[in-house]
């Protein structure tokens, strides 16, 4: 990585670290039921199996796309950001409007404890599978954030890092991470991963953007824009329906 | 096989959840790379596929929300 390349490098690892914030609160809740229900070693290995599956995956086809030739991946890779990132931007902005409904963790925990109780291997499953599940979201914006311009590893340790802070706090309140900001990071993060698909897409089909990567802070910028403003706009229009 | 099944299903729904985003965004992207290769424009390329980004994930949110509006 070029050292000056702190415009890319920054919101790369950014990304990684708030997806997987908001992931990793997530899989939490459901680890959390699953370790209450089941017991809390089975439910850790799960955990920790799925954790490794998912660094596995990013360990091997991170290194593997950079054989991919340049242009091709970041017309891939930046098409699949536009695709991600534009869906999570378009429900952020819903929830953020009132329209959707917000992830409220306690709930869920609340849903998922008021089952039968759980047998140590279904408990591990279940963990397991949450993880792997809500983690794919992170390996996925890990390797695409990181392709290209051999920044996966940095964005793999930003996610680890958001994970550790989530286990780290969750283990010690024992309890739902209910106070997390998910919506606001979710806005955050679809609004980066869009300006990375513009970018990766556009230099992809062989457009230099003028200002090179610093044209990625005024489309997260744009996008930022867009998003707060139609929020606004249709939180106001349904106050209006419904007064 | 549940697990692989709902592996597949995360990672269809992870980019193709919103048909008509994701048929808009693979329209646009056709349309931008036709204008940069061959009609030799990459900069209104590149304006048209910024531009047509934001209009797309404003438009997906404004259809949705109309259409939860008339349930």
């Amino acid at each position: 990585v070029h050292p000056l390349a702190w415009s890319i490098v920054m919101p790369a690892v950014g990304s990684a670290f708030l997806a997987s914030l908001v992931e990793a609160t997530e899989a939490f809740t459901l680890v959390l039921a699953a370790a209450s229900l089941g017991g809390g070693r089975p439910a850790a290995i799960g955990t920790t199996a799925a954790l490794g599956l998912l660094a596995g995956a990013v360990a091997i086809f991170g290194p593997l796309l950079e054989q991919v030739p340049l242009a091709a991946l970041q017309l891939a890779i930046g098409v699949l950001l536009l695709l991600f990132g534009m869906g999570w931007l378009r429900k952020a902005i819903l929830r953020a409007a009132g329209i959707l409904a917000l992830h409220d963790e306690a709930a869920i925990f609340a849903a998922q404890t008021g089952r039968r109780a759980l047998g140590g291997w279904m408990a591990g499953l279940t963990a397991f599978k949450a993880v792997l599940l809500e983690g794919l979201e992170v390996a996925f914006i890990v390797i695409a954030v990181g392709a290209g311009r051999g920044l996966w590893l940095p964005a793999g340790l930003g996610a680890g890092a958001a994970c550790l802070l989530v286990l780290g706090l969750g283990l010690a309140l024992r309890r739902p991470l209910a106070r997390v900001p998910e919506n606001t990071l979710k806005f955050g993060v679809g609004t980066m991963l869009s300006a990375f698909g513009v970018f990766w897409t556009g230099e992809g089909l062989g457009i230099a953007w003028p200002g090179e990567d610093a044209a990625l802070a005024v489309f997260g910028a744009l996008f930022l824009l867009a998003g707060l403003a139609t929020a606004s706009l249709l939180r106001r229009s349904q106050r209006e329906v419904l007064p | 096989v549940t697990i692989l099944r709902d592996v597949a299903a995360e990672l269809v729904g992870m980019f193709l959840g919103d048909a008509r985003l994701a048929l808009a965004t693979l329209l646009l992207v056709a349309v931008a790379g036709v204008l940069a290769r061959w009609q030799g424009a990459p900069l209104l390329a590149g304006g048209v596929l910024l531009l047509g980004c934001l209009a797309i994930v404003v438009g997906a949110a404004v259809h949705r929300a109309r259409r939860e509006a008339r349930r």
